[in-house]
């Protein structure tokens, strides 16, 4: 297939927080290939963002702390980088889009600056005019019209859709190899949202990068993602290609989180009068099941899924589709 | 609106509200006060004698003239002369205005960059035992009498040690340094524990904001984002709390400058109000109003020009 750019292998994070350690995220493996997109798929605090700052080496420490695991990008190890290295790919080969636009800018500078910071810093050789240029260029790029009068502004004059676009206009501005977007679109309203994603895909085409999608919306997944992990409670719990999921998913939490997406009622396809939803609530970090996490919540639970863990891990059900649970060995 | 255009407009404002001001202090002094007369001619006095200096001083005119004298003087800094000394109070200002300053400024100057320096350095080791440490020491300084630090400085250091001069003051530069010196390092020990608290605070505040994240995530070294992207945003916090303290030093340092013996405005206010010299402690209230009053119009300007959120109206 495509050549592999980012290869995540048993990534564990940790927060020393005041009620004890939690361990965030729990052996995560992900690969992330040129020109595709992964999706990253949970319900709130299964470790989707933590996952993302800690292949950014963003964690901050304290209280994180990268516990373990390798982040190869392009056969170099991240997690061995010295910090000044390290802040040489982000913003450059691997950039980040954050859930927040209204608070991710610098509120006290202009887009402008903040576009030609990025490029000051990683491509030192263009000069003052060639770096507006440029910045003027991304914005254009990114959608957001007359851009020489909207470069003197400063975030607050702009909505948040606008905010957005500036994000990713400055995670662009290096051509790096890999995006990360973090719930680019969580924030904002169903059509800036559609926007702001039909953006993304047209500006990967043309930039050929691999992207990494964080969201909890399958519906963002169905739409951008060649292939998808879905995490729960810190752990993937099953990965395959967006086909894989979608036609065939085999994990109960999975097909649960299908099950609750309206227009995915595949059985009789009318519209359903009430939403199946997952039954519970997601447990605690701290008070996490011996076992498979899902087990509370999960209709299929049998006396396997409660014993200690060591047995319960991803397993291959058919070629590039993984799952862990019992159910599908 | 353009920054001047706001500046003339919020400079107009200031006109009415020294108006206010001034009525309040005449009713402060001229109604509440009571009859200076009684105290200045003390106990024996006849009426005679007290109605000849009422009308000498001008506390039998209307009211309303004497509402406009204080008026007057809020804007031509003309305060009359002063009841004990019988200066001209303007004179007397301006004389005490050199020694203040000369203690004052460089001692404001001086602990405020310590402070902010410091504050920045340790929010880069926020949490650590650099942090810690320095907390510790603000709040063991801050515990510590102020007359604790002028006995010391004085007795040990500058008595004892023969480092400073003890009290005094000689003016005309440079002869003044010697005796602003301890007085000056006295004033950064007792402001350098409130002030990095405080800037500490503020700098910190700033850290966990999400911009911040976002200069890492772009690549930039952590000394660019603390001195370029969080002093910036922390400037704001920072203005009000240095702008708001500037007219408090017209005043002079009422402490350090009576027990280091130096002639400045301090000085002069203690003085007037022991000797009940009305128009002197009036001249330095409305002095001291007025500089509170156009200090708070440059602190808006400085907003304007620092924080590009707030609107011109
Ligand atoms: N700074 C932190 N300090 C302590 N714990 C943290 C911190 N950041 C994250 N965590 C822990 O990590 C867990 C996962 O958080 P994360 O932000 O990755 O969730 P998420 O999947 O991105 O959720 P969301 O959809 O809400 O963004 C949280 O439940 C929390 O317990
Ligand atoms: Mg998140």
């Amino acid at each position: 297939m495509a050549d592999k750019i980012l290869d995540v292998k048993d990534l564990v994070v940790q927060f020393n927080t005041d009620r004890g350690v939690v361990t965030a995220v729990d052996g995560v493996s992900l690969e992330v290939f040129k020109g595709r997109t992964l999706g990253i798929v949970g319900e709130s605090g299964s470790g989707k963002s933590v996952t993302a700052l800690a292949i950014m080496r963003l964690i901050p420490h304290p209280p994180g702390i990268i516990k373990n695991g390798v982040v190869k990008f392009r056969g170099e190890s991240l997690l061995d980088k010295e910090m000044v290295d390290m802040r040489k790919i982000r913003g450059n080969k691997i950039s980040m889009i954050f859930q927040e636009p209204m608070t991710s800018l610098n509120p006290v500078f202009t887009i402008g600056n903040q576009i030609e910071e990025v490029l000051e810093l990683h491509q030192s050789d263009l000069s003052k005019e060639q770096r507006h240029k440029k910045a003027v260029e991304m914005l254009s790029l990114v959608g957001i019209p007359s851009p020489e009068k909207r470069i003197k502004e400063y975030p607050h004059q702009l909505s948040g859709g606008m905010r957005q676009r500036v994000m990713i206009a400055i995670s662009l501005a290096c051509e790096p190899d890999i995006l990360i977007a973090d719930e680019p679109t969580t924030a904002l309203d169903v059509t800036i949202q559609a926007q702001i994603l039909e953006l993304m895909k047209k500006l990967q085409k043309e930039l050929g990068m691999g992207i990494i999608m964080i969201t909890h919306d399958l519906g963002v997944v169905a739409e951008t993602c060649d292939d998808v992990a879905v995490m729960y409670c810190g752990k993937i719990v099953e990965q395959g290609t967006a086909d894989h999921i979608f036609n065939n998913p085999r994990h109960p939490y999975t097909k649960g989180l299908l099950e609750s997406i309206p227009s995915f009622d595949a059985t009789t396809g009318d519209a359903k009068d009430r939403l199946p939803t997952i039954e519970g609530m997601v447990p605690s970090l701290f008070e996490l099941p011996e076992g498979c996490s899902f087990q509370d919540r999960c209709s299929k639970c049998i006396s396997q899924c409660r014993q200690p863990q060591e047995v319960l891990a991803l397993k291959e059900v058919a070629t590039g589709h993984a799952v862990s649970c019992f159910n599908h060995y | 609106m353009n920054i001047y255009s706001y500046t003339f407009r919020r400079l107009l404002y200031v006109i009415p509200v020294v108006l206010g001001v001034s009525l309040i202090i005449f009713v402060l002094f001229n109604l509440v006060a009571g009859d200076p007369t009684a105290i200045l001619l003390g106990k024996h006095a006849s009426a005679s004698q007290m109605a000849e200096l009422r009308h000498e001083l001008g506390l039998d005119r209307p009211w309303l003239a004497q509402y406009f004298d204080v008026v007057r003087s809020a804007f031509t800094f003309d305060f009359g002369r002063s009841w004990s000394t019988k200066q001209e109070i303007f004179e007397m200002i301006k004389a005490g205005a050199i020694p203040s300053l000369t203690l004052s400024f460089p001692a404001f100057f001086l602990s405020t960059v310590l402070a902010i320096i410091v504050s920045l350095f340790v929010s880069f080791y926020r949490g650590g035992v650099v942090d810690r440490l320095v907390v510790f020491v603000c709040v063991a300084l801050m515990s510590i009498s102020s007359l604790a630090y002028i006995l010391f400085g004085q007795w040990f250091l500058a008595y004892y040690l023969g480092l400073f001069e003890i009290s005094g003051y000689e003016s005309g530069f440079p002869y003044f340094i010697p005796y602003v010196l301890l007085p000056i390092i006295i004033w950064m020990v007792l402001s350098v524990g409130p002030d990095v608290r405080f800037y500490r605070t503020v700098v910190l505040d700033e850290i966990y904001q999400d911009y911040v994240r976002t200069a890492r995530s772009k690549g930039l070294s952590e000394r660019v984002i603390l001195f370029k992207h969080v002093l910036k945003n922390a400037m704001i916090p920072i203005i009000t709390y240095v702008l708001i303290k500037i007219p408090f030093l017209i005043l002079g340092a009422l402490l350090l400058e009576s027990f280091f013996s130096i002639p400045g405005l301090g000085s002069i206010t203690l003085n007037a109000i022991n000797g009940s010299d009305f128009p002197v402690i009036k001249a330095m209230t409305i002095l001291s109003s007025i500089a509170y009053i156009l200090f708070s119009v440059f602190t808006d300007v400085m907003y304007c020009l620092v924080d590009p959120r707030v609107r011109l109206k």
